[in-house]
Order: C-alpha cells, then structure tokens, then sequence
C-alpha cells in the first residue's frame, strides 16, 4: 500500500467515523422531542385541545379573559420549535405564514402580529413576565415560573402527545 | 469546540465525497437536509453555550458576592450590583421591547404594475399602474386600535386619493367588539378578506360582482359595526351586525359626507370555521337598505349572500352567490339580480411552490328593465359570463407575478372578448 493510499484510506475511515458521529447527534436532536405549550402562570387555562391552541396562534381567539389580551410568541426561522408550530398548528409554510399575518392584519382583524423571540431562554422569560403570553418551547427547556398547557388532555413526553 | 470543528471535518468531508461522485437529485436533497440539521444543530450548541455561559456567571456572581459583601464596603457592593443588573439587563430589555407601546404605528404599502391587452373594439393595450396602497394600523390601548386604508389610483388627469377605510374599534372580549368608521361591506367572502392589495389575491382582479368602482354590491359602508366570535365549540361561528348610510346617490360610493336619505343601511352576516375541517369557512349574510339615487325615486334593496370557502392552498376553493333584489317604492314592481363566482388554485408543490395556476368563472345576471343599474342613464351592472385561467409565481415572499388570460361576455348578444394581462403585485 503506498503513502497515497494510506492518507486516502484514513481520510476515508475518519470521514466514515465523523459522519456517523453526526448521524447519532442528528438522532439526539431529531423530530422526537416535543414542543410544550407554556404560558403566564396566571393565564386561566390548563388544558386546551389542538383546534383551540390553533385558534389561538391563527389569532381567531384574541382574549383569555375580559381583561387579559393573548400576546403570541414565535420561535424565529429555522428554530425546531417554529417549524413544529407551522406543521402541526397552521398547516402553512413559511412564506404562507408570513402571507397569512400581513393579511390578518390588513383585515383589521388584529393589530399586531405574533412577537418573534430568538432563542428558548428569551421565550421562558418572556412568558413567565408578560401577561397572556402564550409559546412553544423544547419540552427540555421549560422552566419553572410558566405554565405547561395540557394539549388534548396530554402533556409533553405522554404517549400521543400532538406536538413534537 | 471539538464538536464543532468534527461536524466541520465531517462536512468537509462529506462535500469532498459529494464532489468526487456523480450525485443525484435525491443524493443533492439529502445532503441539504444534512446541512439544514447542522446549521440547527450548531445554532443549538451556541444556544446552549449562551445558556451554560450564563449560569456560570450566575454562580460566580452570586457566590463572589457573598464573600464580596462580607468583605468590603459599600463601593465594592455598587459595582457587584451593576456587574448583576447588567447581566440581566437583556432580559428586561427584551421584555420591555416585546410588550405593546401605545400608540405603535405600522404602516404597510401595497403596489402593483399592470399590462392588459384585448380584442375589444376600441381598446388600447398598454402598461398602467394599478393602485398604490397605504395601509396604517396602530393599537390605541390594550383594548382599543385604529386601522386606515388609503388608495391612490392613476386617472388621466392625475391621481385619485381615497379613503378605503378608517375603523376605530373597541374589544371587549372575543365575543363583542364594536367598532365605528368606514368598512368594506361584510357581505360575501371576498369584500372583506381581499382589500385593496392586489398582492393578497391570488388573481390579477377581483370578480366582477365585488369590483372596486362597481355597483352590484355596497362594496364599502359607513358607520358601526359589532362582531365576535359565538360561542358555539366546535363550529367556529362568528358574526357581525352593522348600521351604517349604505350606498350615496352615487350607486358606487358610500356616504362618506352623509346619507341620502333618512333611512339607515343594515347589515348582519355569521361565518363558520368548524374546526374539524381547518381551512373550511362557510358564510351567509344579509343587507336591507332604501335607495333614493334620484330626486323622487326610491327603491327597497334587500341583498342576500351566501359563500363557501377552502382557504388552504392546496387547493384554494372560493365561492360565493348574491341576490339583489330592488323595490320600486312607488310602483311595488320587483327585481332580481344574481351574481356568482367559482375560483379553484392550486399551490404546486414542485419549484419551491411557487408557481399557484387558477382558474375562475365568474356569472352575473340581471333583468333587461331593472331601474336602479340603469338610472344614471348608462348601464351600472351588465350581463356577465366570464371565464379566467392563470398562474401566479411568487418571486419573492413579498412580490408575485401573475399572468392570465379572460374571455368573456358583457351584456346579451355582444361578441366575447379575450384578453391577456399581467400583473406585479407587491407588499412593502
């Protein structure tokens, strides 16, 4: 075997051993892991089925309450979390989603569009100090202080749960 | 850090392989996929980076400033305190940005660019600019928010401003908002989920039966109007009721400046969106008004609709029928005319989506010696078989291209008309 081969054949081996790495890092963050549903501790909700959490994020049910407005938060592009949301809840694409909130609010159907955060931690924080706020979230990344809403009677992890 | 610099070794070697192969489309489109998951993945490591960055110093600041405090004076707990604060200082920041500040002014612009060329008699083909419009919404308060339209329309002797709508409207929950000003007339699907944006239609026009300028609907409406949801599960319903001036002896124009008579225009309609069929709307509406376009000449006008619609877009199903029926105050004699449409698109899913071809027929009826259409001595409302076939490409998420072709009929034994057009619509 000459020199040639031998760094052609361990470019080879580690490539092989590099690629299978990144297959098991893919499968570790893959499509598994679901997307809880958070809002303010004080929302007075618990449970709500998956046509009402999309009524929700389409903006149709503006208000928890008399006096309590719902504030939308939205993973920005790319994240996992937003491409759950558009998949399972609005059933769109990206240019559809987009398309859809620019109609939403030419209709005067609402003033405003869903807040964008960038990142878990930013969606946590903003949750647990806005009243009405409502997000999805890695079920991993919740943390105390909001409230995980039950989706068709299941939580995050439980067997059937919608988003993930 | 050696994580990262494996999955850039990984990719690199992953490209030399690609390159040293002939790679197929299903090849190419894993490969992509591969490169979506790591530039999540990475975005990912930095998240959790940030998030492990911060705890520690959390921890740090937190257990030095213990000792800190029992340490040394005051100077030294100011600049700990600063050193915390501006470690959380993002936070308030962001909350306090994603929090509503009243009045927030947006405004949005709509524009488009035409090209038209027919066989008519008469006609010119050419380029016109369609309209430009201006969109403003501002929430006033938590619970109150203004929304404008403003169209500026190209005439040969220079632009023609108007106000399409202007609503101030009052929440007070989901199930009863209010709100006064001038709207597009809730009647039918296509006036009230279509402004005057041509980029938000899927078509170059609208139908004909709710053309902006025409007169076989109300196509605006001035005064109050309640809607809300209904509280009805799974249904969805929702309505809205409305008492406004209706149309000004100007058949096509609203009474911006006043009514032309005494009597008030109504309006209800309901709409359901049933839940277990997302993307269905089904609607019905009802509109009474007293017309008086000219001195001494009064009409009932009694306006019926129904529509049903499948907003997804693979296919988008729109749909709707109206009756107008017109009473002569005086002689009691009846009319009735009717309009329809049917339009089918379909979003491809090949080429990114973004090609959508339609097609839409489009019918309006009406009786040869109906007074209100003809009273200003020129025919309003015509006899209308209309046939459009299409395609809208979405350049951009932001600017479409449409190009269509119609044939059709105006009026009893008039020759069809085919014609060409083409459209840049666009959102900024």
């Amino acid at each position: 075997m000459t020199t040639h081969q031998k760094v052609a054949s361990r470019a080879l081996i580690t490539g092989c051993l590099s690629f299978c790495l990144l297959q098991s890092l893919i499968a570790q963050s893959g499509g598994d892991v679901d997307v809880a549903v958070v809002v303010h501790p004080d929302t007075p909700v618990s449970n709500l089925t998956l046509a009402e959490v999309r009524k929700v994020f389409l903006g149709d049910r503006q208000y928890w309450s008399t006096d309590v407005p719902v504030v939308l938060l939205i993973r920005a592009p790319v994240a996992r979390e937003r491409n759950v949301v558009l998949k399972v809840i609005y059933q769109m694409s990206e240019s559809q989603f987009k398309q859809y909130w620019i109609a939403k609010i030419f209709r005067a159907e609402t003033a405003t569009a869903p807040k964008v955060v960038y990142s878990n931690d930013m969606a946590n924080e903003l949750v647990t100090a806005i009243p009405g706020a409502i997000a999805f979230i890695d079920a991993r990344d919740v943390r105390p202080g909001t409230k995980v809403i039950r989706v068709d009677g299941r939580l995050p992890k439980a067997q059937g749960y919608p988003l993930r | 850090m050696y994580s990262r610099l494996l999955l850039i070794f990984a990719l690199a070697s992953g490209t030399v392989l690609a390159q040293s192969t002939s790679s197929s489309p299903e090849q190419q489109e894993s490969v992509q996929g591969l490169m979506d998951r790591i530039q999540q993945l990475e975005k990912r490591i930095s998240e959790l980076e940030d998030h492990q960055r911060k705890q520690d110093a959390a921890q740090a600041a937190s257990s030095g400033s213990q000792n800190l405090v029992e340490s040394q004076g005051s100077q030294d707990k100011a600049t700990l305190a600063a050193a915390l604060r501006s470690e959380h200082a993002p936070s308030s920041t962001e909350v306090r940005e994603a929090e509503v500040h009243y009045p927030s002014l947006q405004i949005r612009g709509f524009g488009d660019i035409d090209f038209s060329a027919t066989n008519e008699k008469g006609s010119v083909s050419g380029f016109n600019l369609g309209q430009f419009v201006l969109h403003l919404a501002s929430p006033l308060s938590k619970k109150v928010g203004y929304f404008g339209e403003l169209s500026f329309t190209a005439r040969p002797t220079g632009y023609d401003v108007q106000v399409e709508r202007t609503i101030i409207r009052y929440d007070y929950n989901d199930y009863f908002k209010i709100s006064f000003g001038k709207y597009h007339t809730p009647i039918g699907y296509w006036n009230t989920a279509f402004h005057h944006g041509a980029w938000l239609q899927t078509t170059i026009s609208r139908p004909q039966m709710v053309q902006i300028g025409g007169t076989f609907i109300p196509v605006h409406f001035v005064g109050l109007l309640a809607e809300g949801n209904l509280p009805s599960g799974g249904l969805g319903l929702g309505y809205s009721v409305g008492l406004g001036n209706g149309r000004s002896s100007i058949l096509s124009k609203a009474g911006d400046s006043g009514d032309s008579n005494d009597n008030r225009a109504w309006v209800a309609s309901v709409f359901a969106k049933p839940t277990r069929f997302y993307g269905l709307q089904l609607g019905a509406s009802v509109y009474g008004d007293k017309l008086s376009p000219d001195p001494g000449k009064n009409f009932g006008e009694w306006i019926t609709s129904a529509d049903v619609v499948w907003t997804k877009e693979r296919p988008e199903f729109l749909s709707e029928f109206a009756n107008v029926h017109h009473r002569d105050l005086q002689t009691s004699q009846t009319f009735n005319s009717q309009a329809f449409y049917v339009q089918l698109a379909y979003r491809l899913s090949w080429l990114e989506s973004k090609w959508k071809p339609y097609y839409r027929f489009e019918y309006i009826h009406r009786p040869a010696n109906e007074p209100v259409w003809d009273v200003s001595g020129l025919s309003s409302v015509a006899d209308l078989v209309s046939s459009t076939v299409g395609v809208r490409y979405d350049i951009t998420n932001y600017a479409a291209f449409k190009g269509e072709y119609r044939n059709n009929r105006t009026g009893t034994n008039e020759p069809r008309v085919n014609g060409a057009f083409f459209q840049t619509a666009f959102t900024f």
